[in-house]
């Protein structure tokens, strides 16, 4: 026997070879300083009823867990989830349901299983440690110390400064790189001259290309993004409301195009009717007098103040309500707004009949930009 | 307790007969009752318009002269500061303002308030008539409640959420308008009210014309609309108000929360 470290007797190699492991782990603890004071077994006498039950106990949730678990994915797989017609909904409903009861007991069942094994069968111990006072021996210290500065002079990194600042370079670009990741789809600029004018915020998808004019009918949407359904004038009632967006007969027949035209954030127009005995109290805006077309007014759904959608139109007082902050527009006086936090009238599209197919166009785009204000508009 | 015949076991199994017994009495009587509710229970209204016949339409008139003339006047034209002229209105607004209590007006306010009909719906179906005929307009449908709620609920869906949601709700829960006005919520609706609250555009409501709004797309919207209402889009249990994010965050948070952080203290407390 050598004594160690903290006054510790060490076997020698034949003494460690007729150790029981009970006393290698007495022997472990006592090397760490710990103690152990109790360490009581917890079944003392082996095969009890007591024991048996209490493994049974452990096993029944695991089983349950498992059980769960194989119902939750012949419930994911198999059940009916499509979709069922009110009154036909009994085990469609349950669907969701199922699944969370499922996943919830198999992780119940995992959890508590786990608990009631540690419960059980884990050995009650208390432990004593001895807590070192102060820092470390002078000489662990010292000989720590000079192992470290020996392996900084011995690699020569100190006055290898090419190095030392390359590898500082790689590593700080490369943290650059991690914030450039999520912000660089930031950087743009709206107002260069490689951008479209439709894709600035100036326009909107109503824009016409003067190098390449062509006629923006005015669509509806009928659930079927790839529909087309233009709007004529012998469509809508007095007192009605359409959202209308942009089509260009080039657009015919390609999906990808009548899809974008319904998603564009800037498109959506609402088409109104006003009742005969309103549209004779229409206010005019100055320089948009022919914007309208007979009853019908055009204007954007982009709300001026953050660009909610402003369709909660009232067909009698002729107002038109914004949601988000209860803005509203007056319809008969250029979509002025008369209460609310929005500042500037709904822009208005001119509209106009087609000659030859008698459905509606727009003349040309909005006269100003639409939606909130940004650093460049002004007023 | 190996013993099968112990005077306590015999006891409660006694007891056990006497619960399950006295719980099959009441789900028995529950599902007779149920029965004889549902046989019962008269056919839910629907509109029948049928414009041209002059008994209907005499019938129709001595009631227009006893409850609606005086702030409709005596042509249908309306009087000042009372109503609107009913010329043009047709039977489908005469049979939605109607059947849902709206008309006769309780008195000037924001909007007609709704409430139990004061009319049968042969009676209803005799104002309507007789407006049609003396100033025509859209016609209430002459489809059952059945069949008007026939159609696609996904494509009604799509139109609903672009034509009604800004106003109704994206499940039918209604919502604010201006100046103490509001979008009445779509849970007691009917198919019938319905159709024809879209065609004749009741109150600040915009019309939706069938050159709008097919008649078949009307039906698709009903059939969305009966698909969400009344409990029928809360698969997961409780629709929480069908507000959206709202109510369903304050409750995923609060209760779900309070309820994980009960559960690690018991937890902790039984380790």
């Amino acid at each position: 026997m050598t004594t160690g470290h903290d006054g510790v007797e060490l076997p020698n190699d034949d003494q460690l070879a007729e150790l029981s492991r009970d006393e290698l782990v007495r022997l472990g603890t006592k090397m760490d300083g710990v103690e152990l004071v109790e360490y009581d077994d917890p079944w003392p006498v082996k095969g009890t009823r007591a024991e048996k039950r209490a493994e049974r106990v452990v096993a029944f949730w695991f089983v349950l867990g498992a059980l769960a678990a194989v119902a939750f994915i012949v419930v994911f797989i198999a059940w009916p989830w499509q979709y069922q017609k009110p009154g036909h909904q009994f085990w469609y409903g349950l669907y969701t349901p199922l699944l969370g009861v499922t996943l919830g007991l198999t992780v119940l069942g995992l959890g508590f299983g786990a608990l009631a094994y540690v419960k059980k069968f884990v050995p009650h111990e208390v432990a004593v440690q001895e807590r070192h006072d102060g820092q470390s021996p002078e000489l662990d210290r010292q000989t720590l110390l000079a192992e470290l500065a020996d392996a900084g002079n011995r690699t020569t990194i100190a006055r290898r400064s090419l190095i030392k600042r390359s590898a500082i370079a790689a590593g700080s670009l490369m943290g650059l790189g991690l914030v450039v990741f999520p912000l660089g789809g930031l950087i743009k600029n709206p107002w260069g001259k490689s951008q479209a004018p439709q894709d600035t915020l100036a326009h909107t998808g109503w824009y016409q290309d003067p190098a390449n004019p062509e006629r923006v009918f005015v669509r509806k949407d009928t659930g079927d993004p790839h529909e087309v359904a233009l709007v004529s004038p012998a469509d809508m009632d007095a007192g009605s409301l359409q959202t209308v967006f942009p089509f260009r007969e080039s657009e015919r027949g390609n999906p990808e195009a009548l899809q974008a035209a319904l998603n564009r954030i800037d498109n959506p127009v609402m088409l109104l009717r006003f009742r005969p005995q309103d549209a004779a109290r229409v206010i005019k805006r100055v320089g948009q007098e022919d914007y309208n077309y007979g009853d019908y007014y055009a204007y954007t759904k982009i709300c001026s103040h953050l660009g909610c959608p402003t369709s909660l139109y009232e067909q009698q007082t002729n107002r038109i309500l914004c949601p988000c902050h209860q803005s509203q527009f007056n319809a008969l006086e250029y979509c002025k707004p008369i209460f609310g936090p929005a500042a500037r009238a709904l822009a208005q599209l001119p509209i106009a009949v087609d000659e030859k197919t008698g459905y509606f166009y727009a003349v040309h785009d909005f006269r100003e930009p639409i939606g909130p204000g940004y650093w460049e508009r002004g007023a | 307790m190996t013993t099968t015949n112990s005077p306590r076991r015999a006891r409660s199994r006694t007891k056990v007969r006497r619960r399950l017994s006295g719980l099959l009495a009441l789900g028995v009587a529950l599902v007779g009752a149920g029965a004889l509710y549902s046989a019962l229970v008269p056919t839910p209204q629907t509109a029948h318009a049928s414009g041209s016949d002059a008994a209907q339409q005499s019938l129709g008139k001595q009631l227009y002269e006893n409850t609606c003339i005086t702030c409709h006047g005596a042509n249908l034209q309306g009087e000042k500061d009372r109503g609107p002229t009913l010329i043009g209105v047709g039977s489908a607004a005469v049979y939605f303002q109607v059947s849902t209590g709206r008309m006769p007006l309780d008195g000037q306010s924001a909007q007609a308030v709704q409430r139990q009909s004061r009319f049968t719906t042969q009676q209803i179906d005799a104002i309507g008539a007789y407006i049609e005929a003396h100033g025509g307009g859209p016609l209430a449908p002459t489809k059952s409640d059945a069949e008007l709620s026939q159609g696609n609920p996904a494509q009604g869906g799509e139109l609903f959420r672009l034509n009604c949601a800004s106003c109704h709700n994206f499940t039918g829960q209604g919502g604010a308008l201006s100046s103490g006005k509001a979008a009445p919520s779509l849970q007691s609706a009917t198919p019938s009210t319905m159709y024809t609250a879209m065609l004749s555009g009741p109150g600040n409501m915009p019309k939706f014309s069938d050159r709008q709004l097919t008649p078949q797309e009307k039906q698709n919207i009903i059939s969305y609309v009966t698909s969400v209402q009344n409990g029928n889009n809360d698969p997961g249990g409780d629709g929480l108000g069908g507000l959206g994010p709202i109510s369903e965050g304050f409750i995923a948070w609060v209760v779900g929360i309070a309820a994980l952080v009960g559960v690690t203290l018991w937890i902790g407390a039984k380790a």
